[in-house]
């Protein structure tokens, strides 16, 4: 029977087999080999990328040169989204590698946030943190907390090492012990299908009655276009982290340990697959 | 010299429907919806309800003097129709500027957030540098001695493209003295203007004085 802190350690070292090709238009002085790297689920594309940016720009010459981005099938990447996400909601359903393009022009400011530096995503890790912390605690854990402990959690996820990032977040997982879990539970629904980006509502993990509330009362609640009755042919996936959780699930649960290291459980909803 | 043109915006961040907000705004009875908002102890200090509430109330002003705020549920119909002949006049001497400011509810901190962008006709957008030259020196310090953070770009939660946000995390700590005033004095607030007029004018959005006397008339 696995342990749940295997789970943690599975979550955390998910790896996503990436092929990264440079855009056709770019001009290069040589020809540019495909970069092959096995991509971290929890982390961000700026974080990891740094050696496909070296790779590509050995053929480069530097006024050819702008911010990086990244696209997949025509959709420029978020790289403001864990990494994990971006491949269940676009591509879980074709064939591994995922193939993805760099681009080094044409920055697409309507549609992507700017990375100007690694400061920038720590910026953005820790804001989501923080919100994180608004919804189960109130912020007063992650208020409680001294700046090195935000730096540990930080670091923990740059230099991905999961026993210095876990010291620090097993405080975030707590609750007290006169209740049966957070405040609300933080997390986010995508669909590529809707016009938001994304579902984010206030969600309490337990019922008025004591109950947990489950994966599947999350949906109903929130997102009931997702959820078919029984009898009915299934529509959609839910993934988490590329699995399906059982509806059953306690939210809770979920949240202690298929969140994403900001503290979010991040789901997407795609069409369910014809194999 | 650039000719400014604003759009503005309120959002609901909710599922619920335009007529689901107008019953929800006038079948509670108003002075409760007060009451709610002002009660330290209660579970949600600035529900969304409240929310809507206030912002009902600043977009009937907005509505008497002709500034421009329009409440919005989606997406849908959101491109900005352009008075062309305000257009061509402006564009042969100088440069428009479009500039857009909403106002969401976070759910997360229980507060309203500012998003706002600014860009050149042909969709180029200014950057944060670029709008802060049309801000006031004074406002700058202040912004960065201020207890509301930092001006960051974010992910619009509705529209999903790029927009400058006025960190939500201290709203609750920059507001609490007003709201705590005002109980003393016994005197009513509309908490959108009073929040939207300490920190639109940090990012070139000040507010009309009439507001204010709107919101002591409220009730």
């Amino acid at each position: 029977m696995t342990d749940d802190k295997d789970v943690l350690r599975d979550v955390w070292f998910g790896r996503i087999p990436t092929c990264f090709t440079l855009y056709q238009d770019e001009i290069t002085e040589r020809e540019a080999e495909p970069y092959y790297l096995l991509l971290p689920r929890v982390s961000y594309l700026t974080l990891v990328t740094d050696k496909v940016k070296k790779h590509f720009q050995k053929v480069m010459r530097q006024e050819d040169i702008s911010e990086i981005w990244f696209e997949y099938e025509g959709t420029p990447l978020k790289w403001h989204y864990p990494i994990g996400l971006l491949f269940d909601l676009l591509a879980s359903s074709s064939a591994l590698p995922w193939n993805i393009t760099v681009h080094f022009k044409g920055f697409p400011e309507k549609d992507l946030l700017h990375c100007p530096s690694k400061d920038a995503i720590e910026a953005h890790f820790m804001s989501c943190v923080k919100e994180a912390d608004a919804l189960k605690h109130k912020s007063q854990v992650i208020n409680e907390m001294q700046k090195k402990d935000h730096k540990q959690l930080w670091m923990g996820l740059h230099n991905d090492r999961f026993d210095q990032f876990w010291a620090i977040n097993r405080k975030l997982m707590e609750y007290p012990a006169e209740e049966n879990g957070f405040r609300y539970i933080p997390f986010r629904i995508y669909q590529t299908t809707t016009e938001r980006p994304f579902i984010q509502k206030l969600f309490r993990p337990v019922a008025t009655d004591g109950q947990l509330h489950t994966l599947g009362d999350l949906l109903k609640e929130v997102c009931p276009s997702a959820v078919v009755p029984e009898d009915e042919e299934k529509q959609n996936q839910v993934l988490i982290h590329g699995i399906e959780p059982m509806l059953e699930t306690p939210l809770q649960w979920l949240s202690e340990h298929l969140s994403y290291p900001d503290n979010f459980l991040h789901i997407s909803i795609i069409p369910q697959p014809t194999d | 010299m650039w000719t400014v043109r604003c759009s503005l915006t309120f959002f609901l961040t909710g599922a619920q429907t335009a007529e689901a907000i107008a019953s929800a705004a006038t079948t509670k009875d108003p002075s409760s919806l007060v009451q709610l908002s002002y009660s330290m102890e209660e579970e949600e200090f600035f529900g969304e309800q409240t929310f809507q509430h206030y912002c009902k109330e600043f977009i009937k002003h907005s509505q008497q003097i002709g500034d421009g705020w329009e409440w919005r549920t989606s997406k849908e119909a959101f491109e900005l129709p352009l008075d062309d002949s305000e257009v061509t006049e402006a564009a042969a001497a100088t440069e428009v500027i479009k500039y857009e400011y909403h106002v969401l509810y976070s759910c997360s901190y229980q507060v309203p957030v500012l998003y706002f962008r600014a860009s050149f006709l042909d969709g180029r957008p200014l950057s944060l540098k670029d709008i802060w030259e049309g801000v006031g020196e004074c406002y700058k310090t202040r912004l960065q001695q201020g207890p509301w953070d930092t001006i960051t770009q974010q992910e619009h939660p509705i529209l999903g493209q790029p927009f400058f946000v006025l960190h939500p995390c201290r709203t609750t700590e920059l507001m609490s003295p007003v709201v705590k005033n005002s109980r003393k004095i016994n005197r009513n607030i509309n908490y959108i203007t009073s929040w939207l007029s300490i920190v639109g004018p940090v990012v070139g959005l000040p507010l009309p004085l009439s507001y204010a006397r709107a919101s002591s008339q409220d009730e």
